[in-house]
């Protein structure tokens, strides 16, 4: 009698919190999505960043995401996809004659977030602040206003390449950052910039909005409500966002994406994966005696079938490397007679059997090659633990080298291990990613300059394989000297030349640059048709895809 | 009195063996933070910042003692450094923002899983060989098999993704602004039900089967026999009699995952993007943050210390024996 009355209030117990339950999540089946009137939000996911702080300093590494893309601009932008260069704060501009300044004239008209006109004065604070904290830059002398609306940039030596990477930086306003003590630490919770979307609203750790800036320079051009920034700690929860549509835009990596993504809602889900990320590397330590010859470089490099590894390994997103090295970034330089004129990225396993032969790393009775000191051909590939794409690569690099008796063993441990044997040089092989910048000058110089080439055991951020060629010096030095747009594409072809002699790196495949997206909400996304800029959201040109979206009919 | 002082000795010894573990396990780690950045961003971050980076946070160290007596100085200030992967806010400042949203979700699922495991032991142990003890401790302790986050990840699909009807991450909806308005708090509670039932059903059996041995073994006592005889009411035997005295021992339990609470379900918490401390310290030990992962540390060290004397004081009370000891 007793235990059914405490029965039925255990039940009565589990009832009630069951209905609260129910009660509750009906509660929230109607999330608010932004002002009624003015539309959805651009929803994005960040998915390396499981909780945001309110810092919009454009100087720190851990600025909140959309600082540098949405809230500041800069002077240009360089557009990969597309090859071309898009004025934005600036105008026009012209390099001296003798190449050793920059000029740049900026545009009129120009307003910040707060009201106040753009001017010369920014720039020259900027680049100050930019030396000051982070460094870099070192082939500029000074940056000068010549008045209100120009600027000039002058050299200590001539630097061609300087004016991309002084025209990407983004600006921020001198009346602003000339009061703050701190600059490096401030962390400027009230962002006031030139960009489309500058005004940060409702700031949570896991989301944040960005309104329009109400001085923006093309209000014609701000057709969205505004962006909403959502955190994620890895890729499964914004793949999972994305999937549920709860995002407009999705920037991270997503296994199988036509059927996981695109399948649910082929009317308006689609996504872009154009080859112009960094080009990936299967580097050789040329410090050890078994890959200082280049002609053994070259037979691992054709004993490897780069058509699998981009199948398999990539799942298809991306192209196989040819042997000058260059990313699908580069398009615009690549040499195609050097491209023709060379075998030893394509696969052929009789040639590369034939080229080590050739080399005296002979194979023994067990089929297993040997080192001319008579030591067994073998060695690690490293690799990250956590890149579960570039760890397969690896696995098929193994077993294509098993097939000519060479015996490459995977090593997995933390990238950060990884990452820490390469910088110091001592590690066998790995597979590493390259620069990317708007030329190939720095992809050639961190991987053939005489330059960038350390000793083992001393540290170095580039050229980990640590190999360096005279005549790339020349050239690199030649390329940086001259503006001649024409003069600097031989140099160009000449270093791919050079590169496609020495086969310094294996190249693998250019990275590609994921991107994804939903018609839902907005429309104007770029396209492999229209590619006036790439899906990624933290590239100078996402404002470009800010000011060309506009909200579906 | 000298007991309580005892275990404030050792309380204090036990604090200082961890700051010192805490201050040395993130070094013995290959690789530095700023490094680590420069892989994550993909070559974004040009390498000539690299120095003046490592200069910028401080990382660069001098010899490491003097770095360990700064550190300890700094614990005693509640000065914990500026966190690198999230530069430059305060260590201080993120965990108190994580720290509340970890307690909710803790203590939530900590309270119902005792509650309710506490209860269902004693339901079972009372009516030994019952229906209630011979189904429901297999089918629990077969649940609290799974890995939490298996749990969790099951829960969210069918919840979440597939029925529709539950949130699928963060603490609260995207758009709310944090306040003591109905709206908030229920959506709050909304966000919290699926990650609290996934902990509730893990650790649930393992409430319920400390109970219900403990209890068994109450049962066998005299007194119970003699409350049985006097004719007293079942109900007031089992709960003022029996449980009563078998809840010691749990007790000592919920003071230890009082501690643990701090510690937060970390893979649940991940996979529900659940903005709490395990969240955090995953993303403090993936961008080795070594000052953020140090205030997690200590803080969780200092959570469980503090609980473990809670419970000592508690006991005191409780348990007239150890005031002896």
């Amino acid at each position: 009698m007793i235990s059914t009355s405490i029965r039925r209030a255990l039940f009565r117990a589990g009832a009630v919190t069951a209905i609260g339950a129910l009660a509750l999540t009906g509660c929230t089946a109607t999330p608010d999505d932004g002002a009624a009137e003015s539309g959805p939000m651009l929803t994005v996911p960040r998915e390396d960043m499981g909780t945001f702080s309110q810092n919009f300093n454009p100087f720190s590494p851990n600025a909140a995401p959309m600082t540098t893309q949405s809230v500041y601009e800069s002077l240009l932008i360089y557009n990969p996809a597309g090859g071309d260069t898009v004025p934005w704060l600036a105008e026009s501009w012209e390099a001296a004659d003798d190449g050793l300044s920059q000029t740049f004239h900026l545009r009129e008209g120009v307003k910040w977030s707060d009201g106040a006109d753009f001017v010369a004065a920014d720039i020259v604070t900027t680049f100050e602040l930019q030396r000051e904290l982070l460094g870099g830059f070192d082939y500029l002398d000074t940056v000068k206003a010549i008045d209100e609306k120009t600027v000039q940039f002058t050299f200590n030596r001539k630097f061609s390449p300087a004016l991309f990477e002084v025209g990407q930086q983004v600006i921020v306003p001198d009346h602003i950052w000339s009061e703050f003590e701190d600059p490096g630490n401030e962390e400027n919770p009230t962002p006031v910039g030139t960009g489309p979307y500058t005004e940060v609203s409702n700031f949570q750790t896991q989301s944040f909005d960005l309104l329009p800036n109400p001085n923006y320079w093309q209000p014609e051009k701000q057709k969205i409500p505004g962006v909403r920034m959502l955190a994620f700690a890895g890729n499964d929860g914004a793949n999972l966002a994305a999937v549920n549509g709860d995002v407009d835009w999705a920037p991270q990596y997503m296994p199988d994406i036509q059927s996981t993504f695109v399948d649910k809602d082929p009317e308006n889900r689609a996504y872009w994966f154009p080859p112009t990320g960094a080009e990936i590397n299967w580097q050789l330590n040329t410090t050890l005696d078994m890959f200082a010859d280049p002609d053994v470089r070259k037979a691992l490099s054709m004993a490897i079938d780069r058509e699998q590894i981009v199948k398999v390994g990539m799942s298809d997103y991306t192209i196989p490397a040819d042997c000058t090295g260059l990313s699908g970034n580069y398009d615009e330089w690549r040499d195609a007679d050097v491209v023709a004129d060379c075998d030893w990225t394509g696969y052929d396993a009789d040639a590369a059997a034939e080229l080590l032969d050739d080399a005296g790393f002979t194979a023994g009775a067990d089929g297993q090659r040997t080192t001319p000191d008579g030591e067994p051909f073998a060695f690690d590939i490293s690799v990250g633990s956590t890149s579960s794409d570039w760890l397969s690569v690896a696995n098929i690099i193994a077993q294509n080298l098993q097939d000519i008796g060479v015996k490459a063993t995977v090593d997995s441990p933390d990238w950060a291990a990884v990452v820490a044997g390469y910088e110091t040089g001592e590690f066998e092989t790995g597979i590493v990613w390259s620069a990317n910048a708007p030329t190939p000058y720095q992809y050639y110089r961190n991987i053939m300059s005489t330059e960038s080439v350390k000793d083992v055991g001393e540290q170095t951020f580039d050229n980990y394989h640590r190999l360096g060629d005279e005549r790339a010096d020349e050239l690199l030095a030649d390329f940086a000297a001259t503006s001649d747009e024409a003069e600097q594409a031989d140099i160009m072809s000449e270093l791919q030349r050079i590169y496609s002699e020495l086969a310094p790196v294996v190249p693998l495949f250019p990275g590609p640059e994921w991107g994804a997206y939903t018609t839902d909400n907005f429309v104007g996304w770029p396209t492999e048709e229209d590619p006036y800029a790439t899906l990624a959201t933290r590239a100078p040109t996402t404002v470009l895809v800010l000011t060309s979206l506009e909200p579906a009919e | 009195m000298g007991f309580i002082l005892r275990r404030l000795g050792f309380y204090l010894v036990a604090f200082w063996a961890s700051i010192t573990l805490n201050f040395m396990l993130p070094r013995l780690m290959p690789g530095d933070p700023v490094t680590r950045m420069l892989s994550r961003s993909q070559q974004r971050l040009d390498p000539q910042q690299v120095e003046s980076l490592q200069r910028l946070l401080g990382v660069e160290g001098g010899p490491w003692w003097q770095e360990y007596f700064a550190y300890i100085g700094r614990v005693f200030t509640g000065d914990f450094g500026v966190s690198i992967s999230r530069f430059p806010t305060p260590v201080s400042e993120v965990i108190a923002a994580q720290l509340p949203w970890t307690l909710l979700l803790g203590a939530v699922s900590l309270f119902l899983a005792v509650i309710i495991g506490n209860l269902l032991g004693i339901l079972a142990a009372w009516r030994r060989g019952g229906a209630l003890d011979s189904v429901v401790p297999p089918l629990l302790v077969f649940i609290g098999s799974f890995p939490y986050f298996w749990l969790a990840m099951g829960s969210l699909y069918v919840f979440g993704v597939a029925l529709g009807i539950s949130p699928l991450r963060h603490a609260f909806s995207v758009g709310l602004t944090p306040s003591w308005d109905l709206t908030f708090i229920s959506d709050v509670a909304a966000h919290l039900i699926l990650p609290a039932l996934s902990i509730v059903l893990v650790s649930i059996g393992g409430w319920m089967l400390g109970m219900r041995n403990t209890m068994i073994s109450t049962n066998a006592e005299d007194y119970i026999l003699m409350a049985e005889a006097k004719g007293l009411r079942p109900r007031r035997i089992m709960f003022n009699y029996a449980a009563r005295n078998a809840l010691l021992p749990s007790v000592t339990n919920i003071g230890m995952s009082l501690g643990f609470i701090v510690g937060g379900a970390l893979l649940t918490e991940v996979v529900f993007a659940y903005p709490g401390v395990g969240y955090q310290l995953l993303a403090a030990v993936q961008g080795l943050d070594y000052p953020l992962m140090q205030g997690l540390f200590l803080t969780i060290t200092a959570a469980v210390l503090l609980a473990n004397f809670l419970v000592d004081l508690v006991y005191v009370r409780l348990d007239p024996r150890v005031r002896v000891g």
